[in-house]
């Protein structure tokens, strides 16, 4: 008899269960659609989680104020992942236990992977920020994870375009540091350059490494003076780049001088010096202040609003343009259901975001991504390339 | 053939940093039979030395002497601070545990090694600093027709082939100098023959770590950027350059610091940068299977 009413009660219990799970689709009939933000709001990167959450709700402000989505408001339910995988797990399944079929999620590769495998498995759709290994996207496929941020090897893809198509360079050296990351920039660019190489457009003169932790480079920069490529790229860290440049300009080489996304830095301004760094060219992620569409314009002007600042990193922009195309993808899907929401991701051609057009691969990676090449001027600040 | 000399003159530069450090090892491994793996952070304590005194005085410095005065202090101030250095370690590190035997000794090498650095870094902190750039001197000639190469660079090389010279001079035709020699030979029986050993030490740990400390203003200068652990790269190299041209033997580690510099810069510049390396040691173990004494190494008989 007891038993029976265990049963009993354990029946009503799931089946109480059951409808509540048939509410949470209901709530977006409701007044608002709910958005969720995985973000590091404690930990080793609790500022780039602040300004990310600043910035987030920013951008909701702007959209809600030209009418919200599908007529409706949208609302950020924000959940800490505290910069480290396990708590991102925790923070994943938060989301997914409030019913959220969007969310934005998040900083930093390690601690994204673990929170993307949990939402694809329980069909929410996610969007990285501040996430640029490319084995996210490229190890396996995750039907429902996107990114706004570029991959790992975006900037040697740059560096190819840049250098041959803007600067017109036939001969290139290009030199790294025999480490996981300066080689990996070194060996993509080369994998994009081939093409070109084939088709007799380019010359590489040099590919070959440095020995990192020296101090004295001068039988490297007398072989750069020898070939005098026209430009002379360098995929490794600043400390390196500032003596190589340096020891470089004194010895009279005058090849344009391209540094990676690690160069400038402050550290590589003292070491090298004004006179040394002038004129050289740096490969980065777009800045918060140089951003120049009609977009980014009235999300930076509202931001300062806000906050009396810019954001402080371009991640945080990133995952405000997460937000834009979850907007965008909606509006075009007609509805929040994941499924209709992710095929609108892959298939939109004209939703604009503050960092550019928000156009996806089929793998959930960004299409033409914006990269920037930054020149230092006379005085030794860093400025937007124009030719 | 010019990409030949040129190279030739790069590894001239390098080379002499080797040898000025190469020195103070072999002086001290001569003496006392101990590998002073301390050395090279006596050069890196020197080219923060340099760079406090043109960081503190910079102004003051610069507008007294001029630039170049500004780098005659810095050396100067250095030296004598390495220098001072250098005798502290021996009292304190070195002379308490001599009688204990050479293993020992070789621990409180390291021990010393570690302290020092870390000491380094305590005190300046562990990010790169870089030399005041108004206290470098700038400027450069043309060597043989269009070989560029800084003012800066051509003085660093004069003046350690100058104090390399010198040495020599002091250690093999000297009265004083035989005296080293013959402490480094047989210390008892220099003993006897009524050679005062205590003198002969603080020569060796004075004048090596000077040396180094010269080379730690120098590469500071030259290359603008020092951080704690900067010996230690060129201790290793130093270290393998007095294998080279024969331990204990100081003329040898003046050949041996030019000529590693030398092989690595032909190396790098005609074969591979990534290689380097490799192809350095493999000629080190080449010659010490050949030549296990060094290029000009001697038979030193065997204390039984």
């Amino acid at each position: 008899m007891k038993k029976k009413l265990v049963g009993f009660f354990s029946i009503l219990v799931s089946l109480s269960l059951v409808l509540a799970g048939c509410a949470a689709p209901g709530a977006s009939t409701s007044e608002t659609i709910k958005i969720g933000l995985q973000a590091p709001l404690t930990g080793d990167f609790a500022a780039e989680g602040q300004w990310a959450q600043q910035s987030v709700e920013v951008a909701a402000e702007l959209l809600n104020k030209k009418g919200g989505v599908l007529g409706k408001q949208i609302e950020i339910v924000v959940v800490d992942d505290a910069s480290n995988p396990k708590d991102s797990a925790l923070a994943a399944q938060k989301v997914i236990a409030q019913g959220l079929q969007q969310v934005i999620a998040s900083y930093g590769s390690s601690v994204t992977a673990p929170a993307a495998d949990l939402y694809d498995a329980n069909k929410v759709v996610s969007v990285g920020y501040g996430c640029t290994a490319v084995r996210l996207t490229m190890d396996k496929q995750r039907p429902y994870f996107f990114r706004t941020a570029g991959r790992d090897d975006t900037q040697s893809e740059f560096f190819v375009k840049f250098a041959t198509e803007t600067l017109g360079a036939k001969r290139i050296a290009i030199m790294h540091d025999n480490q996981d990351y300066g080689k990996g920039v070194a060996d993509d660019a080369m994998k994009f350059m081939q093409p070109k190489i084939d088709a007799g457009e380019v010359e590489i003169v040099y590919f070959d490494a440095i020995t990192p932790g020296e101090s004295d480079y001068s039988t490297v920069v007398s072989q750069i003076k020898s070939l005098n490529p026209d430009v002379w790229f360098y995929t490794a860290y600043y400390s390196e780049a500032a003596l190589l440049l340096k020891q470089a300009r004194d010895a009279g080489v005058t090849s344009i001088f391209v540094g990676n996304n690690s160069v400038p830095t402050p550290e590589f301004e003292k070491i090298a010096g004004v006179a040394a760094i002038k004129d050289s060219i740096h490969l980065n992620e777009p800045m918060p202040q140089f951003l120049a569409y009609p977009e980014s314009k009235e999300f930076l002007d509202a931001y300062k609003a806000k906050y009396n600042e810019l954001p402080g990193s371009i991640w945080a922009v990133y995952a405000a343009d997460a937000l834009n195309a979850l907007a965008a993808a909606i509006t075009k899907a007609g509805s929040t259901d994941p499924d209709q929401v992710t095929s609108a991701m892959r298939s939109m051609t004209d939703a604009k975001g503050i960092t550019g057009p928000l156009l996806f691969t089929d793998r959930g990676d960004r299409k033409d991504i914006p990269y920037y090449a930054y020149v230092y001027n006379d005085q030794g600040v860093l400025e937007l390339y124009s030719k | 053939m010019d990409m030949l000399l040129e190279q030739l003159i790069n590894g001239l530069a390098i080379g002499s940093f080797y040898a000025l450090v190469a020195i103070g090892y072999s002086m001290v491994y001569g003496v006392m039979k101990l590998i002073n793996f301390a050395h090279g952070d006596l050069f890196t304590l020197g080219s923060y030395l340099g760079y406090t005194l043109l960081v503190v005085g910079s102004g003051w410095i610069t507008s007294t002497f001029g630039v170049w005065g500004g780098v005659v202090v810095a050396v100067l101030g250095a030296m004598l601070g390495a220098g001072a250095a250098g005798l502290l370690l021996e009292r304190v590190a070195y002379s308490p545990v001599y009688k204990a035997g050479r293993l020992p000794l070789v621990v409180s090498a390291l021990g010393a090694s570690i302290f020092i650095s870390n000491g380094i870094m305590a005190v300046w902190g562990p990010r790169f600093q870089a030399y005041p750039v108004e206290s470098i001197p700038t400027g450069s000639i043309m060597l043989f027709g269009d070989i560029r190469i800084t003012t800066l660079k051509l003085v660093t090389i004069l003046v350690s082939l100058a104090l390399m010279a010198i040495i020599y001079f002091v250690v093999e035709r000297t009265l004083f100098g035989s005296a080293v020699r013959a402490s480094a030979l047989d210390r008892e029986a220099a003993t006897i023959m009524g050679i005062d050993f205590r003198k002969i030490i603080l020569f060796v740990f004075f004048v090596g770590p000077a040396l180094g400390g010269l080379a730690g203003v120098f590469a500071g200068l030259n290359y603008n950027r020092i951080i704690f652990n900067l010996g230690w790269g060129y201790g290793l190299k130093a270290f393998t350059a007095v294998i080279l041209g024969g331990i204990g033997n100081i003329p040898g580690a003046m050949l041996g610091g030019l000529l590693l510099g030398m092989m690595e810069a032909l190396f790098e510049g005609f074969v591979s940068g990534a290689w380097k390396n490799v192809f350095v040691f493999v000629i080190l173990i080449v010659i010490l299977i050949v030549r296990p004494t060094g290029i000009i190494g001697e038979k030193i008989a065997e204390k039984v």
